[in-house]
């Protein structure tokens, strides 16, 4: 036989494990990876295994960090620092990541119906969208916040709001791109539905992108938490990192552990998604795994 | 043999919007202008021509494929296909499959091979898991595939062997006409043939009809009855294969004939390289008689005044052309 393929047998590989096989490999998104596991466990558990009360004051205010049994020392109002970081990891993370899953539910419904339909849709989105673009994000944010409260689920959904153009606008770039290659005229030629063009074919393949802008995301709504804690307009009552910086600005001059600590722990944070975030990137890329 | 496929006046236009004329300025570019022929059961008739002569635009209407306006008849078994919607469209792509140019980018990379050949079955048919599967496995083993390279995915693939999966896939339904779009120019010149005796071998066993788009004269040779050449949307020349090969009519399948390199140095001698100057005219501002008369070395005043009808020509074919009348 002429057309009879004479090939060594491969391993039935998913793309899935192949993008971990490559993330692997990259030694600064595994670091950012073990420190992020480090963090998310300690915001979990680590209220079980510390005793101390994060707003209870504990010890005259100012103590520096290591002395009198304080490992980070005390703040103005004499809480312990390490008690409120541990504390507040748990909400500075529910923020990042809920702010972060906001954003992209709103951003890939609008960019994938942009990108899909086209033509009218696509005019009427994208001007929806570059609307909420110009908008000043900061005050933005803060308008929504002082007019509905500075509850959680407020700013999260504050941040979310800000933040989604930039996953709509690569949502919609990936299925413009995704739509005219052959296997999606391939699944049309084989009776494939809109909804499961849309959903089942291009989705997956629009994903990498997607998720790579979506963890960093997480990394921005932190900053903005932190942003918008400092100017006051946060809970006082829910602590987070952005609103122990915010609380102890006024002595900065003074004791300013109080707010490289919590500004260090967000800058770890941050820098560890970020890490994992590239990390992704080049994982699930197929034109780089094939290097 | 019977007709299976009658194409009659098939055009397909797209809106372009047209520049300075701003917002609802739009205007039409026609990709394929009434174009006319058939297809017998069993046939292999092949649509030539260079990139942009709308041979593609063509192939992929016939299988409901364009977005652009499409208008005329295209009939299957005596049937328009153009109108139908919903469960008769489905009816429809049963009974007629494409196998993709780039074997790279026609299977979606997140699919394993078998599901990439059983899509079709999945939805358009309603057959249960387990006759799918077995029409699975018995395509796998004609169209050359392992049964355990069933579990990969495409990247773990050759390019020959994608393209057999490509196949697979144009062949899970039975279908009646399979549209060839240029199936082997992705693939480097061995597997080629290896793709092409597949497809003959494939049409000798399960009765295929293929409307075969090439631009490549050689493995038009190789494969075809019979040939249509297009350029700019319109056919200019339509024949049996052993007719325009020894005796084409129109001056542009001429020189596309004269332009297929030889290694015999002696053909090469004999026959002259017809060149061909200029580029094609601009598809959105066609000129009003023969679109070919800019850059035809026999062309004469009248051939830029009026368009030439397809008639019947010399070779027993049909032409397009003033200055080639049977006779």
């Amino acid at each position: 036989m002429t057309d009879q393929t004479t090939e060594p047998t491969v391993k039935a590989q998913s793309p899935l494990s192949e993008a971990w096989d490559m993330f692997r490999r990259n030694h600064a998104a595994m670091a950012g990876l073990v420190v992020l596991c480090c963090i998310v466990l300690g915001a979990i558990f680590g209220p079980y295994l510390y005793p101390g009360k994060p707003f209870e004051m504990a010890w005259a205010p100012f103590s520096p960090p290591g002395a009198d049994g304080f490992l980070l020392g005390t703040d103005y109002l004499g809480r312990d620092l390490l008690a409120q970081i541990i504390h507040g990891a748990r909400v500075t993370l529910i923020i990042g990541l809920s702010a972060a899953i906001v954003t992209v539910v709103i951003g890939v419904t609008i960019g994938a119906m942009a990108g899909f339909y086209g033509g009218i849709v696509e005019e009427a989105l994208m001007r929806f969208t570059e609307f909420f673009q110009v908008l000043p994000t900061l005050l933005f944010s803060m308008v929504i916040v002082a007019l509905f409260g500075a509850s959680l689920p407020m700013i999260t959904l504050a941040i979310g709001l800000v933040s989604w153009t930039a996953v709509a606008r690569i949502t919609r770039a990936e299925f413009l791109r995704i739509r005219e290659l052959e296997y999606v005229m391939a699944s049309r030629a084989s009776g494939a539905s809109g909804r499961k063009l849309m959903f089942r074919v291009i989705l997956p393949n629009a994903l990498p992108p997607i998720i790579v802008q979506s963890a960093l995301m997480v990394g921005s709504a932190i900053l903005f938490e932190a942003g918008l804690s400092f100017l006051g307009l946060t809970d006082p009552n829910v602590i987070s990192w952005g609103q122990i910086i915010g609380s102890n600005r006024q002595y900065i001059l003074e004791s300013s552990f109080t707010v490289t600590i919590p500004g260090l722990a967000i800058f770890i944070t941050v820098l560890a998604i970020s890490l994992v975030g590239d990390g992704l990137n080049d994982a699930l890329n197929p034109r780089l795994r094939q290097r | 043999m019977t007709e299976l496929l009658e194409i009659e006046n098939l055009s397909v236009r797209f809106p372009v919007r047209k520049k300075g004329a701003g917002w609802g300025g739009k205007t039409y570019l026609t990709a394929v202008d009434s174009v006319n022929f058939t297809v017998r059961k069993g046939e292999t008739l092949a649509i030539v021509g260079e990139s942009g002569s709308g041979k593609t635009t063509a192939a992929l209407a016939i299988a409901r494929l364009v977005t652009g306006e499409t208008t005329g008849q295209v009939r299957l078994e005596g049937k328009d296909i153009l109108p139908l919607q919903q469960e008769q469209l489905k009816a429809m792509r049963r009974k007629v499959q494409v196998i993709f140019q780039d074997p790279y980018s026609s299977l979606n990379p997140r699919q394993r091979a078998e599901d990439i050949v059983r899509e079709p079955l999945d939805s358009l048919t309603g057959k249960s898991a387990s006759e799918k599967a077995a029409i699975v496995d018995e395509l796998f083993a004609a169209v050359g595939l392992r049964p355990e390279q069933k579990r990969l995915f495409p990247h773990q693939f050759s390019g020959g062997q994608r393209q057999r999966i490509g196949i697979a896939r144009a062949l899970s339904t039975r279908p009646e006409v399979i549209i060839c779009d240029e199936p082997v120019s992705a693939l480097d010149v061995a597997v080629q043939a290896q793709i092409l005796n597949l497809l003959r071998r494939l049409q000798a066993d399960f009765g295929l009809t293929y409307l075969f788009i090439s631009h490549d004269l050689g493995v038009v040779q190789h494969m075809c009855d019979s040939v249509a050449v297009m350029y700019m949307g319109k056919i200019v020349e339509h024949a049996d294969r052993i007719a325009l090969f020894s005796n084409p009519q129109h001056p542009y399948t001429e020189a596309l004939l004269s332009a297929v390199p030889s290694v015999d140095a002696k053909r090469r001698e004999e026959t002259r390289r017809i060149l061909i100057p200029g580029d094609p005219p601009d598809p959105l501002n066609l000129p009003k008689g023969c679109r070919f008369a800019s850059r035809c070395p026999i062309a004469e005043p009248r051939c830029s005044e009026s368009e030439p009808p397809l008639k019947q020509a010399g070779n027993g074919g049909m032409v397009a052309c003033h200055l080639r009348e049977a006779g």
